[in-house]
């Protein structure tokens, strides 16, 4: 996996979202990572998801009213 | 008594305020080094409590020590070699040896994604293992349709060498599946944990 081409991170108040989420996408074959957050966000769950852009939109919609998340980044180192 | 040799060692990295004390040393029988780092200054006076000699250190201004070692009298030198803990590790490779697929025990399901943040967090560091070594479950972490392959793989590319215990991946039947790395035996499993300068186990 590419470490300069932009990428969404979805982040969660609790590893409980995150590890939900996983399952939710595992399920569906969507593709996605379980990354630790990126020191320069803050945030109380130390597990972030992280999807590649042409994913977006399937990883939106399979997680839409199943997993609550806090916030969705778009990232690029 | 000869008089006290200087030696400055101040805006030197280590090894080198080590080296030039140790050679001082040899040759006087009391040195004053003076260096400007606590790097430097931990490794000179670790030089010197092993080489028997009486240490004795003065802070002064700007960050700048002096340490003084004095031979014991008529007391030969022991040979030591010269070290310096602070950056590089004492000789032997840096190795990472995976004793199971997953990181820490209470939970095996967060246990999984620890191991996974670890690994991924592994390819983001500048100083990278030399060696990784899999064993028991930790082969799995190696196999086609493993969520660390990715990682691991870039790892690999980045000149890590990867150790895949082939008893291991026998036993769970996979050994067809591997995917990263060499199919390894416990001679050179055994052989690079006794060398390692640094033995990590996540």
């Amino acid at each position: 996996m590419s470490q300069s081409a932009p990428y969404f991170v979805m982040l969660f108040k609790a590893v409980s979202y995150a590890l939900k989420a996983e399952k939710i996408l595992k399920a569906q074959q969507v593709p996605h990572k379980l990354i630790p957050v990126p020191k320069e966000i803050s945030s109380d769950c130390g597990i972030c998801l992280r999807y590649e852009l042409q994913h977006r939109c399937s990883v939106e919609t399979s997680l839409l009213n199943q997993v609550m998340y806090e916030e969705i980044r778009i990232l690029s180192h | 008594m000869s008089e006290i040799k200087i030696v400055n060692a101040t805006g030197l990295a280590c090894p080198q305020p080590v080296v030039l004390a140790k050679e001082a040393i040899e040759k006087n029988d009391q040195v004053k080094v003076v260096v400007d780092n606590e790097t430097a200054l931990e490794n000179v006076k670790r030089l010197g409590t092993k080489l028997g000699c009486d240490v004795s250190v003065e802070a002064k201004a700007d960050g700048i020590f002096e340490i003084i070692l004095q031979r014991k009298a008529g007391a030969a030198l022991p040979d030591v070699a010269v070290s310096c803990d602070a950056s590089t590790p004492a000789g032997g490779p840096f190795v990472v040896a995976c004793a199971e697929d997953k990181m820490g025990r209470g939970s095996d399901e967060l246990g999984s994604v620890l191991m996974r943040s670890f690994l991924h967090t592994l390819v983001l560091q500048k100083e990278k293992p030399d060696v990784m070594i899999f064993y028991n479950s930790g082969v799995k972490l190696t196999v086609s349709g493993s969520e660390t392959l990715d990682d691991l793989k870039e790892l690999a590319a980045a000149g890590v060498e990867m150790l895949v215990c082939g008893t291991c991946l026998n036993y769970f039947e996979i050994k067809d599946q591997l995917a990263v790395g060499v199919v390894s035996n416990m001679y050179d499993i055994a052989s690079t944990m006794s060398r390692a300068g640094r033995l990590l186990t996540p």
